[in-house]
């Protein structure tokens, strides 16, 4: 039996005004188990507080029921001043008279008796309350960091230097993702490799941080605060630790490949760095393209590493497989380009001289394939009329991307410029449909592109690219002047849209973290709370959480590094505990329940009953619902209380 | 429905879900936004809480309608709670069809955080078709003398 | 023999006959029978698809209302007839309150329940291009055909979803099994300006004259199409040019059904093929009159 307060609260004349409060304490002080019932002005404010502290000492209650405000406003207040009282939390109930009952019925009578009628389910919950504990979890101090990007590279170093051990997981034989594939960055042309560089060696080098290459996430059991991750690694073949980088190797290597670095523009041999500043500054011998390892075919770069190197080539290297324990996993894993042959409208893939904004980047770079200079691809002639399309393949909702990029806007004008200064006498058209240029400086530097000379802006869209002539014939249009409009342009750059990393569907089912409707990790909400998957433990860092540019990635990625922080900062972590429950000995083992779980939460002990990891359960209670033999409850939300509250209402 | 009473009140018992449909009722709270007291409102998680045989037991119990009330589908704070609770709906329905009750008396509706006004006009409406329907007399038309 | 009920559309009656009987010729030889459907009237070509007016919607809504009494699937020739009732079928299925009304002002009800197809996917899907290939009994020796495809036949290509868009493929596919050279050029699926030939006649030239052009600059030595609107306006392009008679280059234009009769053996006679045709499926040499440039 409890003894249980009830404290109604006039808050002013907002309960007060609609709502006859002696006639609520008088029928509530009636109702089972209550032993006191008493009204308040403001039970918010300081005198109201100390009320219920001073009732609670008084009358000896062991629960209360605040008939006042939505939950929603002052649960978490009333709830703690119960527990400064001395009481556990969870019996602490609050009935809203207010924003369900005076605020929104018009008779005073009715909404009277509303009120009593919620106070009583109030009271019912309450009387059946346990009070529970929270669950504490222990948490492993250090954190997993996927994908060694600029948000990955900046996630690690702001965990590292908080002083906590971080893995950095990189598919590639490097870190520095795309942007390390950039030429420049706008809107200030800083070289992006000069400012990315120091980062990579930073991480290199940091005590904290460990740095996994060539590796992927093969499975992921545990929860927040305790993540088990096992990594699979490829091997190098090449001793990160003893390479030079002298590339005695390569030179003797006989197996050529496309280059992915500069997107098929350029060979590399199957022994290469991806490029000069590659962090680990050490070679990488691609099995797949390698001429055999099992059994040897070549061993031309051993030989080579072995008579002018550091003899650090290991052709019998096998993979390796790190199994970790992690508190945290940041997701950084980046973006890829929209397969442009897909937009059949422009010809890319038949005709050469289309290209897409990215190798347009490589060819600009001075690391590039052209060493900086512009070229076609289809004769290695100086382009003279160069088009740039926006939006190629994005805002179509029908037959490719809906949504926008947000970056390409940008980083056309940086193309354009770059273009009119390589070449003086060239011409440059852009075909755009809106300009977004919403960051610092943003504005500014497109006005500045819009106002060179020899580069024109169009707005309007391309409707088809065909070659004659050896010309690319670019039709369009420019609604501004509404006429159509005829290119004959030598080059073509398509400016495709970021689609998340082809790892990401693989990645998120290991996880548990959802993706949204076009395949980037969700964040738990839109507005309020981007750096975290719905997924507790989980954070999300960059743009394989949705397209943005470089800024945004990098204050991304320090929050989500602060969110790991602040999970790590206590050796343990408290759950709320009003979680489902299995009581053992009503449990058939049908397993209904557990494929209902988006926790996976539930699961078959070693006895075949179903198990809840109270650490996972989110308590939404769908798997209550489903269970035939009334074993699984919500604590604190059980049948029996919902059945008491449907009689507080019927009777 | 033959007895109609004079002035008869429904009574709905509203399983509320509290991230979205919940707040939704604040919201037409705090927008001052009136409609009928005959919802009495019932806060749970998520509407995949609510096992059907609850809502069977509010109309035994004495309940004229049943209304739950969830996130829009691809909104839920828990993935698929709503989608959940739309199968078991779509079962219940047809237990409420063999049982002879009509399907007006037990509704599904999403409302999310931001619809106030929709929340109003949700119980406005249920209130007035039970009010046409009668009371359910379950013990009447329902239960069978063992 | 497998039937498949057939909407020739008031075109293929009349000013295009040679399109409706060379195509009924191919059918009797590949091994299947075009059925005309009963109650035919008019679709209303493009203008039941232009706005929302649901008056322009109702003739196409009878047709395949009555087309439902007979078969599920309903078989088009000309582009424009199977661009109209393929999306009246589509739209019908989608938009409820619209198609009660239509409904009820029809006194005929259709929900979506026939599929409209195109002769070219009876080709295709139902007996399949290697069956085809194995009825050819006097191939063509390369010769270079375009393909024009106009736009109804692919757009929408959301609701079309008859081949890609901007890169179709299935005519080339037909004519190379006839054993044509189908020629590539970047207008094959340019608007040929439709009804434009009768509302302002003199802006068809530039525009059905640019497809010309770009064919012939490529090599063609005619044209094929499915649509009786493409070819009149292709057609009269080219005479216009020349002051209304026929130039020395002149490029003609042949429906696929006409090419596919010929390599099955049919006689040009009945297929319809007149004597321009003729020469140029022979191929003579150009040099023949006036010696044009290729």
């Amino acid at each position: 039996m409890k003894r249980v307060g009830v404290f109604v609260c006039h808050c002013g004349l907002n309960i007060a005004g609609n709502v006859n409060i002696k006639e609520v304490v008088d029928k509530a002080s009636k109702q089972q188990d209550v032993v006191f019932a008493v009204d308040h002005k403001y039970l918010c404010s300081e005198p109201g507080q100390t009320l219920i502290k001073d009732s609670i000492r008084q009358h000896n209650l062991d629960a209360i029921v605040v008939a006042a405000c939505s939950p929603a406003m002052h649960e978490a207040t009333f709830k703690t001043i119960a527990q400064l009282s001395g009481l556990n939390r969870y019996n602490c109930e609050i009935a809203n008279i207010r924003e369900q009952s005076s605020w929104v019925h018009e008779d005073l009578g009715k909404a009277t008796a509303k009120a009593h009628i919620t106070v009583h389910q109030g009271i019912q919950k309450v009387r059946l309350n346990e009070p529970l504990q929270p669950i504490t979890v222990p948490v492993t101090r250090k954190v997993l960091v996927i994908g060694g990007g600029i948000a990955g590279i900046r996630a690690a170093l702001d965990v590292a230097n908080g002083g906590y051990q971080v893995y950095l997981v990189e598919k590639s034989g490097t870190i520095g993702g795309r942007m390390a594939q950039l030429s420049e960055t706008f809107p200030t042309l800083d070289c992006s490799t000069c400012i990315l560089g120091p980062l990579m060696v930073e991480v290199f080098r940091h005590p904290n941080i460990k740095l996994l290459r060539l590796s992927k996430v093969e499975e992921v059991k545990g929860y927040i605060g305790n993540f088990k991750v096992r990594v699979r690694q490829e091997p190098a073949y090449v001793d990160e630790v003893n390479c030079n980088a002298c590339g005695e190797c390569a030179k003797a290597c006989p197996a050529q490949v496309p280059n992915e670095f500069d997107f098929g523009l350029t060979w590399r041999k199957a022994i290469y760095t991806p490029f000069a500043q590659a962090v680990p500054p050490a070679y990488v011998l691609d099995a797949n393209n390698c001429l055999g390892l099992l059994p040897q075919a070549c061993g031309e770069c051993k030989k080579a590493c072995d008579k002018f190197g550091t003899s650090c080539i290991d052709l019998d290297a096998w993979p390796r497989t790190h199994e970790l324990e992690v508190g945290a996993i940041i997701v950084s894993t980046g973006y890829e380009l929209y397969d442009a042959t897909k937009l059949t409208e422009y010809g890319y893939g038949i005709f050469p001289d289309v290209m897409t904004s990215m190798e347009f980047e490589r060819m600009l770079s001075a690391s590039g394939p052209t060493t900086g200079e512009i070229k076609r691809p289809s004769d290695g002639q100086t382009p003279k009329e160069i088009v740039f399309i926006q939006c190629a393949g994005q805002r179509e909702p029908e037959t490719a991307l809906p949504y926008c990029s947000k970056i390409c806007c940008m980083y056309t004008a940086r193309h354009a410029m770059m273009f009119r200064h390589k070449v003086p006498e060239g011409q440059a058209y852009v075909f755009y449909m809106d300009i977004r240029a919403g960051g610092k400086g943003y504005e500014e530097f497109v006005k500045r592109c819009q106002e060179e000379k020899g580069l024109l802006y169009l707005r309007g869209r391309v409707a088809k690219v065909y070659e004659e002539d050896g010309k690319l014939i670019v039709k369009g249009v420019d609604t501004l002047s509404g006429k159509t409009v005829q290119i004959n342009a030598d080059l073509v750059v398509l400016a495709v849209g970021m689609v998340p990393s082809s790892e990401s569907h693989n990645l998120a089912s290991k996880l548990k973290a959802s993706l949204d409707a076009n395949g980037f990790f969700s964040e738990a909400h839109p507005k309020l709370r981007p750096l975290e998957s719905p997924t507790a433990g989980i954070f999300l860092a960059g743009a394989g959480q949705s397209p943005k540019d470089i800024p945004e990635t990098v204050a991304q990625a320090s929050g989500a590094a602060g969110k790991a922080l602040d999970l790590l900062s206590s050796p343990t972590l408290e759950r709320e505990p009003t979680v489902a429950h299995v009581v053992g000995e009503l449990c058939s083992g049908c397993s209904m329940c557990i494929p209902l779980c988006p926790y996976d939460a539930l699961s078959l002990s070693s006895e075949k009953l179903a198990e809840v990891s109270e650490a996972l359960c989110e308590g939404c209670g769908t798997c209550i619902a489903s269970c035939p033999s009334g074993a699984l409850t919500l604590r604190n939300l059980t049948d029996e209380q919902m059945v008491a509250m449907i009689e507080a209402i019927v009777e | 429905m033959d007895d109609l009473e004079e002035g008869f009140e429904p009574k709905i018992v509203g399983f509320l879900c509290r991230w979205c449909s919940y707040a939704g009722a604040d919201l037409a709270g705090t927008s001052r936004i009136k409609y009928p007291p005959n919802i009495n409102p019932i806060r749970v998680n998520c509407s995949g809480r609510v096992d059907p045989t609850l809502v069977i037991k509010a109309l035994a119990s004495g309940a004229d309608g049943v209304l739950i009330a969830g996130c829009h589908p691809g909104d839920c704070h828990y993935t698929s709670g709503n989608i959940k609770t739309l199968r078991r709906f779509k079962l219940l329905q047809k237990l409420l069809d063999q049982f002879g009750i009509e399907r007006e008396r037990v509704r599904l509706e999403w409302v999310s955080a931001s619809e106030g006004e929709r929340y109003a006009r949700v119980v406005r409406r249920m209130t007035e078709d039970i009010r046409s329907l009668g009371p359910l007399n379950w013990k009447k038309r329902v239960e069978v003398l063992a | 023999m497998q039937s498949y009920l057939y909407f020739p559309g008031c075109s293929l009656r009349t000013v295009a006959r040679d399109f409706d009987r060379s195509a009924k010729a191919c059918a009797h030889a590949l091994g299947f029978e075009l059925k005309e459907m009963q109650g035919q009237l008019c679709c209303g070509a493009v203008l039941s698809n232009v706005d929302d007016n649901l008056m322009t919607k109702a003739g196409p809504n009878r047709i395949l209302a009555r087309a439902t009494q007979e078969d599920h699937t309903l078989v088009t020739l000309c582009a424009g007839c199977y661009n109209v009732l393929k999306r009246t079928g589509l739209h019908a299925k989608l938009a409820s309150s619209s198609q009660q009304k239509i409904n009820t002002f029809n006194e005929e009800t259709f929900n979506g329940e026939v599929d409209v197809i195109h002769f070219l996917e009876i080709l295709r899907d139902r007996i399949g291009f290697d069956a085809v290939e194995r009825a050819v009994k006097a191939p063509f020796k390369g010769l270079h055909v375009g393909a024009y495809y106009g736009c109804l036949l692919l757009r929408p290509s959301g609701e079309m979803k008859f081949d890609d868009p901007n890169r179709p493929s299935i005519l080339e596919n037909l004519l190379s099994r006839l054993g044509c050279t189908p020629i590539d050029y970047p207008a094959r699926t340019d608007c040929c300006g439709s009804y434009l030939s009768i509302s302002s006649p003199g802006n068809i030239q530039p525009i059905s004259g640019a497809i010309i052009r770009s064919a012939r600059s490529c090599g063609a030595k005619l044209l094929t199409v499915s649509c009786p609107l493409c070819k009149y306006n292709l057609e009269s392009s080219q005479l216009l040019e020349s002051n209304g008679s026929v130039p020395d280059d002149f490029l003609p234009i042949v429906y696929f059904t006409q090419l596919l009769g010929l390599a099955l053996g049919l006689h040009p006679q009945e297929l319809e093929l007149d004597q321009r045709q003729m020469l140029a499926i022979r191929e003579t040499p150009t040099l023949l009159i006036g010696g044009g440039k290729k």
